[in-house]
């Protein structure tokens, strides 16, 4: 990445590491000294291309290729028109040709092909659709909320481990001081010898090492019982109501040409079917054959036998 | 002798049996009865192989309703081969026993690069090239090429084998690699395909893990193998890293480049057939408009890249819109890899979850989370359209597409970290974006779910209760089996302090300390002049063995053991250290003995044995635990600490302790063997670090041998020595090696079921 550099000055970043590259809306770069230079009126045009262009609306180049820079700021635009959701269309199908036409249209902008028919499109587009563009501007697409949702998750859950961390050393440290202090009081108090109070100590301090050990292991439960996220908003908004034909139980009548099935509790008899005892004759030759059975008598037999190697 | 295992007739392929192996067959087969997992500890050297064939062969043959197929799971090739002539020494003794010719198939599987009889392919020299050129030669559309075009170069094998092998299946017998290869040429046809099909019918399968593990073979391979299975992961006490490794992927700037000249190509192939042949891109894109899943998903030779673990009724469902035609599909690529570029160019190191990182790249650079879950299936799809003979030239844009599945897949335990340089050369700008697996469980998941039985076995596994918590699975059988043994033929010693009472350690604090490197220099020069034959040493890093492999010299201790023994060390280059380690056999076999210094967690630490008088004594400087400093791990303890409940210490040295019980085991690799052990590091007197230790070495570690000065290892060592260097006659009958008639005494039974420690 070394290599890249201003077309105008050729000052690369290997010889300004600090060298900021811009790149405006005709995806053409240009370092900063020279946008401060050409453009100092706050308009002219592009080097290479001549479109007209403003200073302001020089970016810092993001990206190596400034193609890219040039179709993502394209494509943020696109976008803002073309808000659609997948809940705004019957099906997944039409939702998808939506999103092909997105591209197109970006791929045609980017690509400077087709110009003028795709802005009168756009255009035409963004009159059609105000209402439904003024609408989805406020909401995220689904995906988007699920993604927020699970950082959210993990912010809170990243919080509530810190917060038990503290509280759990704090608790532990506290824990110790007592225990100690038991100790420097039982000696100074007890009637009993002091090896026999420290033993007690060491076990003590053992079992208190054990139950800070389990409490630790208790997690709290971030869940409830039915999966459901704790502190989880759950949207008030009324069920949609779906109207159609009720479904009305027709007893199904299958048209057999067996034996009719018996009920429950009948007894009957199951057919078997025979296994095949023709034998099937062995070809000469080496190597595995694999034959059908060609018995004339079972018409329906396809067993099929596997013979050993016969020489 | 034939075995009466709980009711079930067990044939045993030899006259005598260990006592453990009773009691783990014993356990086995109650797993099995259960239906359920299980974990099971044996130390190596007592035939772990052949009591686990056959119990379970003798279990297929007397419920072949209940198990239908042996999935033997081992991790090298010759691992592989040797399990496979256990095995066929088994069924010899089967066909003598029994007087019939049985119908017992069973075979490796290994990859193309072993398997492949076709004279220019197979003359290649790594694996990927072997792949690469195999697919060139195979691809169906290259196949339909030839119809039209005899010129084209096809596989005469592969012809072969698809125009006639199908139909027939493989000949009952027990195959290892050369042995399919040998049939595959006698009759013509593809060996690698003719055991990939061949596995489906076959009752015991032997091939690596990542068959099983991978999902990105494991798909493709292994999709169709049978519930009713039993899995096998034999040495399995790494298994965590490697489910770990299979779902993790490691994006560097090189990557990067070469996947824009992959995009490049792609875009210009897309030009010339949209040019040419557009009907073929027409076709592609109508299937992909009707949502039509791949049509030709059977033909096997085309698969290129399979799809890691997507849920199926994500694939079920059509590919979006913005990536359905190539182009646009292109221009999506070219987004993502310039988003991944300016990713790498940051400053300091950056880790985030899957999720800020999804909402990053929609904010940058409009990417949305569902193309880039579609995003490999996508480039499997164009790549065929394309037809692209080649695939192995584009592994990168492969990886970054995997990548962009996944990320988009898992939102939890994985973890993304991008680091501008690497720790040890802070000056050197070499960016790298790991994508981490943190969950072991994840990758085995679907392996638990769906086989009836997985028993994950080695010879340490110790501690077992951690391996079912990190695998997440609920085990019905843990059990960790001792060794019986007439005479008490390992030894091993704590040594915690030199001789001017210095504690030892390879701890942070001591490393540089020259009075522990004296030590450390000193046991191994006392040792070279009491031990025969070959001695072991294992460091924990290897900068921590240059650096005092450096010191010796300086001190002049190396010269010292240079006059009792030669000295060969490991190195990070393979060719190099298998040079060593021949060279070090060579000079074990002529009486004097050598040193090998060698690496904990190295290529000899794992699957090099030395038995005999290759290895008479091992010495582990300093407790082997992993660079901590490492990101990657810091945000897998934290992972595990808040998912698992398990605490980063503890798992740190459990870490330590296997890899250090992997290295000690070495020596023993047989009853018949005799080695000591030397621990050097006062740490691994402590209990919690002495607990972890497999209990067949446990066992042996006494109150006396802790803690020990250098002079005092010395005295014990010799005397050690001295004993087992008498010749140790057959009177192991009856103690540790049994006859029928032994066996079956109730003295002997009751004795038995002391072995196996149920957890």
């Amino acid at each position: 990445m070394d290599d890249q550099g201003c077309p105008r000055c050729k000052t690369t970043k290997y010889r300004n590491p600090s060298l900021k590259l811009m790149v405006n809306v005709c995806g053409h770069t240009l370092c900063e000294s020279c946008v401060e230079m050409l453009f100092i009126r706050g308009s002219g045009n592009c080097q290479e291309c001549d479109t007209p262009l403003r200073k302001s609306n020089f970016r810092v180049q993001l990206f190596e290729d400034p193609a890219i820079d040039k179709e993502v700021e394209i494509r943020k635009k696109v976008l803002k028109i073309y808000n659609k959701n997948d809940s705004d269309f019957p099906s997944l199908r039409e939702y998808n040709d939506y999103l092909e036409l997105i591209e197109e249209i970006v791929y045609n902008l980017t690509n400077n092909m087709d110009l003028e028919n795709t802005k009168q499109m756009m255009e035409q587009y963004q009159r059609e659709n105000k209402e439904i563009i003024q609408k989805n501007k406020i909401k995220l697409t689904r995906e988007q909320e699920e993604l927020e949702e699970l950082l959210a998750m993990e912010r809170q859950e990243n919080e509530q481990r810190r917060l038990l961390q503290i509280k759990e050393e704090k608790r532990q440290v506290l824990a110790k001081k007592k225990n100690k202090q038991a100790l420097l009081d039982e000696l100074e108090s007890s009637q009993l010898p002091a090896t026999l109070l420290l033993a007690q100590h060491k076990d003590r301090a053992a079992q208190l090492e054990t139950e800070l050990e389990k409490q630790w292991q208790t997690v709290k439960p971030t869940t409830f019982s039915t999966g459901i996220m704790m502190g989880q908003k759950i949207s008030l908004q009324p069920v949609p109501k779906i109207e159609e034909v009720l479904y009305v139980y027709k007893p199904i009548h299958v048209e057999t040409y067996g034996p009719s099935a018996s009920r429950p509790g009948e007894s009957r008899k199951v057919w078997i079917p025979e296994p095949c005892a023709c034998s099937v004759p062995t070809r000469p030759g080496r190597g595995l054959h694999l034959q059908p059975c060609l018995s004339p008598r079972h018409a329906g037999c396809v067993q099929w036998t596997l013979l050993t190697v016969c020489v | 002798c034939r075995l009466n295992i709980d009711g079930l007739l067990v044939y045993f392929p030899y006259d005598y049996i260990y006592p453990e192996q009773y009691s783990y067959m014993l356990e086995l087969k109650r797993t099995l009865d259960a239906k359920g997992h299980g974990a099971l500890e044996m130390p190596s050297g007592t035939g772990k192989t052949v009591s686990l064939l056959s119990l379970i062969v003798a279990y297929q043959r007397a419920f072949p309703l209940e198990v239908t197929k042996l999935i033997y799971c081992s991790r090298t090739v010759p691992e592989i081969e040797k399990v496979v002539e256990e095995l066929r020494r088994l069924i010899d003794f089967y066909e003598k026993e029994t007087g019939e010719r049985s119908s017992f198939l069973a075979l490796a599987l290994s990859s193309r690069k072993n398997l492949c009889v076709h004279p220019e392919v197979s003359s290649l020299r790594f694996g990927k090239e072997v792949d690469g050129k195999c697919h060139s030669l195979t691809a169906s559309y290259i196949r339909a090429q030839r119809h039209s075009d005899s010129s084209v170069q096809t596989c005469r094998f592969y012809e072969e084998f698809d125009a006639l092998g199908r139909q027939v299946p493989l000949p009952a017998g027990i195959y290892n690699l050369d042995d399919l290869k040998s049939f595959g040429r006698r009759r013509g046809w593809c060996p690698y395909y003719l055991a990939r099909y061949s596995i489906l019918h076959a009752n015991v399968v032997v091939y690596s893990y990542h068959y099983l593990l991978d999902p990105k073979i494991a798909d493709l391979v292994s999709k169709e193998l049978a519930k009713k299975s039993v899995v096998v992961f034999d040495e399995a006490h790494n298994i965590d890293n490697v489910c770990i490794d299979s779902m993790s992927v490691n994006i560097t700037r090189r990557t990067l480049d070469r996947t824009q000249s992959n995009i490049e190509t792609l875009q210009n192939t897309i030009q010339r057939i949209k040019d040419t042949d557009a009907s073929r891109l027409q076709e592609e894109y109508r299937r992909l408009v009707e949502g039509l899943k791949e049509a030709n998903v059977a033909r096997e030779t085309d698969v290129y890249l399979s799809n890691p673990v997507l849920p199926d009724e994500i694939l079920q469902e059509a590919v979006p819109g913005s990536i359905r035609s190539a182009e646009h599909f292109v221009g999506f690529l070219k987004r993502l890899l310039e988003y991944l570029k300016s990713r790498l160019r940051v400053q300091h190191v950056v880790q985030e979850s899957p999720p800020q990182f999804l909402k990053d790249a929609f904010e940058k650079v409009c990417i949305d989370r569902k193309p880039l879950r579609f995003c490999a299936e996508r480039l499997r799809s164009l790549l065929r359209t394309l037809e692209i003979a080649d695939i192995a030239d584009f592994s990168a844009v492969t990886l970054i597409s995997n990548f962009a599945t996944l990320v988009s897949t898992y939102s939890k335990g994985f973890t993304i970290i991008i680091e501008p340089f690497e720790d040890r050369t802070p000056s050197i700008a070499n960016p790298i974006l790991h994508f981490s697996c943190m969950d072991s469980s994840i990758a085995i998941k679907p392996v638990f779910e769906r086989f009836q039985t997985v028993i994950i076995t080695s010879g340490t596994l110790s501690p077992l209760d951690i391996y079912p918590k990190i695998l997440d699975f609920r085990p019905v059988t843990m059990a960790s089996f001792t060794m019986t043994l007439a005479r008490a033929c390992l030894c091993p010693l704590i040594v915690g302090r030199g001789n001017d009472q210095v504690a030892i350690s390879s701890k942070f604090e001591t490393r540089e300390d020259i009075a522990v490197i004296r030590n450390y220099g000193n046991l191994l020069l006392e040792m070279s002049s009491v031990v025969p034959d070959g001695i072991v040493a294992f460091f924990t890093s290897y900068q921590y063995m240059e650096n005092i492999v450096a010191s010796w010299y300086e001190q002049g201790i190396l010269e010292n053991i240079q006059r009792n023994k030669l000295i060969f060390i490991e190195t990070q280059d393979a060719a190099e250290t298998s040079m060593a380690l021949e060279k070090y056999q060579e000079a074990c076999e002529n009486g004097r003995g050598a040193i090998l210094l060698s690496v904990a967690r190295g290529k000899v630490s794992e699957g090099i044995d030395f038995v005999h008088h290759f290895g008479r004594a091992v010495i582990m400087f300093g407790v082997p635990y992993v660079y901590t400093q490492s990101r990657l791990l810091k945000a897998r303890l934290e992972y595990l600490r808040d998912q698992f409940q398990i605490r980063e210490n503890d798992f740190l040295t459990f870490d330590a302790m296997r890899h250090a019980a992997q290295c000690v085991g070495r020596v023993i690799r047989g009853k018949t063997d005799y080695g000591l052990m030397i621990f050097a590091d006062k740490r691994y007197a402590r209990a919690d670090k002495r607990g972890k230790l497999p209990r067949w070495i446990q066992e042996h570690i006494t109150d006396s041998s802790l803690n020990l000065t250098i002079d005092e290892t010395v005295q014990l060592s010799k005397h050690f020595l001295r004993d087992m260097a008498q010749p140790f006659k057959e009177d192991q009958l009856g103690l540790s090696l049994l006859t029928l008639d032994q066996l079956q005494s109730e003295e002997m039974l009751k004795k038995i079921a002391q072995i196996a420690h149920q957890i």
